[in-house]
């Protein structure tokens, strides 16, 4: 079949997909999900009331409580009734870490290689330009965000690795490296960088740091490239084998097969 | 390089200040009513306020502001004033910016004037200590108005911007710095028709080397122009915001554009 003609009829099949729905509700609690296991939401913070949620999403108000009631019952939001009410976040570690783990167990291998690509594509091409792009002051930012890093927890590595990768996209002077960046940070910071919970994985974070620097100080743009997406590859890798860890575990009888199988997938949360 | 070549990029790089100083000029005047309500006999006129409070200073702020930044024509879109931490009585950390109409960053689809959402909580994993930021750094530091970029605004826009701030001093200390944003996109638009005017190629660039604009398609915004001496040749715009003209090793002509800090590389028509 020619692909052009398939593509046409998959792009037109999105374009008139209901807009309503299940779906939109599951992508909404996912887009506040996210945004509170990344930190950006924070604990105790006030949420949008159900139809300035539903107006700045874009969605019916229906759709909005539905995802407000998942929140809930997963214990990610509470709700307050009377004049100073609403719903706000609850930002409990533990659970976070078994959110995370549950996002985990429910990405394929083939999607989370395909999120890392994806991360790799954005903060790689950031590093390659930067590293042409820089200017002294761009190189002492640099340094100043490695010299604050904070790697004696899991948290602090992962804030550190975040940052500077956002430097490094804002130094390739583009707009869109940066918002994607941003975007994709929001989306999957926590799950991809899961790995910062063991400290040799943070110290390898800080030896990609400074690769990445000098590479940038050298204006070796293939150099920095090279130690960005390798640095990925390597936190995707440790997630893979993470998640056949954590499936095993869950599905101790499977043995060998569940490995190649995955039984415990289910579709993308 | 003939004398007739130095008045036609001299002439250029005049016509390139006009474009901009008219917005420093603009930046120096909301300085000095701040300066003004902030300490000294008249404090307090404005705000009914004899205490810095972001209370009864962001209307102020917002009055002095808005009308520039919905006038047809602008060239900036987004303005204000940032607080020194610590020095209003009501906000540790205050930025009391404004985005004009055409910046929709954050609320698309609205186009009014309207205040920049910015994260103040030290705690949140969002916040940033705008005192680390070259735009509050360099006036810091020189007593003196700055222009940071062309850089992406992340803290502010997500936008490529240029942003020109100025200390505003209050009994002899920094309290903060007041300041207008202009989207690149918009100043290549004013800029590049000026440049054209040089015969050859005429690149404009910051104190950095960092391209703003070129007649040369190839050179990129945003890249370092790297050429033999530029460098020192820009060296004195670090400093001093009005710098003498000189030549590179190449030929190339280096000419401050007046008060803004940027200058023109004007490259010899018979070499280009």
């Amino acid at each position: 079949m020619p692909h052009a003609a398939g593509r046409t009829d998959a792009t037109r099949a999105v374009v008139f997909a209901p807009l309503e729905g299940a779906g939109r509700a599951a992508l909404v609690e996912q887009r506040i999900t996210d945004a509170i296991v990344a930190g950006v939401l924070r604990d105790g913070e006030r949420l949008p009331s159900e139809s300035d949620l539903a107006r700045s999403l874009g969605v019916a108000v229906v759709t909005a409580r539905e995802a407000l009631v998942s929140l809930r019952e997963n214990g990610l939001v509470h709700t307050r009734r009377g004049r100073d009410g609403g719903s706000f976040v609850t930002f409990d570690p533990d659970a976070t870490t078994r959110l995370v783990e549950s996002r985990l167990r429910s990405l394929s291998r083939v999607e989370l290689r395909d999120l890392s690509l994806h991360y790799a594509a954005i903060a790689g091409m950031a590093a390659e330009v930067a590293a042409d792009r820089a200017s002294d002051d761009d190189l002492a930012s640099l340094a100043d965000i490695d010299a604050r890093a904070d790697l004696a927890t899991a948290g602090g590595a992962r804030r550190a690795v975040g940052r500077f990768h956002l430097e490094v996209a804002a130094i390739s002077q583009s707009p869109r490296l940066v918002q994607e960046e941003l975007r994709l940070q929001a989306e999957a910071g926590p799950l991809l960088w899961m790995c910062l919970r063991e400290e040799d994985a943070r110290d390898r974070s800080r030896i990609a740091r400074l690769d990445v620097i000098q590479a940038i100080r050298d204006v070796q743009p293939e150099r920095a490239r090279r130690a960005t997406t390798e640095h990925i590859a390597g936190a995707v890798q440790w997630l893979i084998d993470e998640k056949t860890r954590i499936d095993l575990a869950a599905h101790p009888a499977g043995g060998a097969a569940s490995s190649v199988a995955d039984p415990a997938e289910g579709p993308p949360a | 390089m003939s004398t007739t070549l130095d008045l036609a990029a001299e002439h250029i790089s005049k016509q390139i200040a006009s474009t901009i100083e008219p917005v420093l000029a603009m930046v120096d005047g909301w300085r000095g009513v701040l300066e003004t309500e902030l300490s000294g006999p008249f404090a307090g006129a404005l705000t009914g306020s004899s205490e810095a409070a972001a209370e009864t200073l962001d209307p102020v702020i917002e009055a002095l502001v808005g009308g520039e930044l919905e006038r047809d024509g602008t060239l900036i879109t987004g303005a204000g004033f940032v607080a020194a931490p610590g020095y209003l009585r009501d906000a540790q950390w205050h930025l009391a910016w404004w985005l004009s109409s055409a910046n929709t960053f954050g609320s698309p689809g609205t186009a009014v004037l309207r205040r920049l959402d910015a994260v103040s909580d030290p705690d949140s994993e969002q916040f940033r200590d705008y005192t680390t930021l070259e735009w509050w750094r360099v006036p810091e530091r020189t007593g003196r108005r700055h222009l940071t970029g062309p850089y992406v605004d992340y803290l502010c826009t997500d936008d490529y911007t240029v942003t020109i701030t100025t200390p505003v001093v209050a009994d002899g200390e920094m309290i903060g710095v007041v300041g207008a944003d202009a989207y690149v996109a918009r100043l290549e638009r004013e800029l590049l028709p000026v440049l054209r005017e040089w015969n050859g190629n005429g690149t404009l660039v910051n104190a950095s080397g960092r391209i703003l604009a070129s007649t040369d398609s190839r050179r990129a915004t945003g890249a370092l122009l790297r050429l033999d001496g530029l460098s020192a040749a820009l060296a004195p715009l670090h400093e001093e915001h009005s710098a003498q003209a000189t030549q590179l090793p190449g030929g190339q002509l280096v000419v401050p554009c007046g008060d803004t800090t940027l200058a023109l590389v004007a490259e010899d028509p018979a070499e280009g």
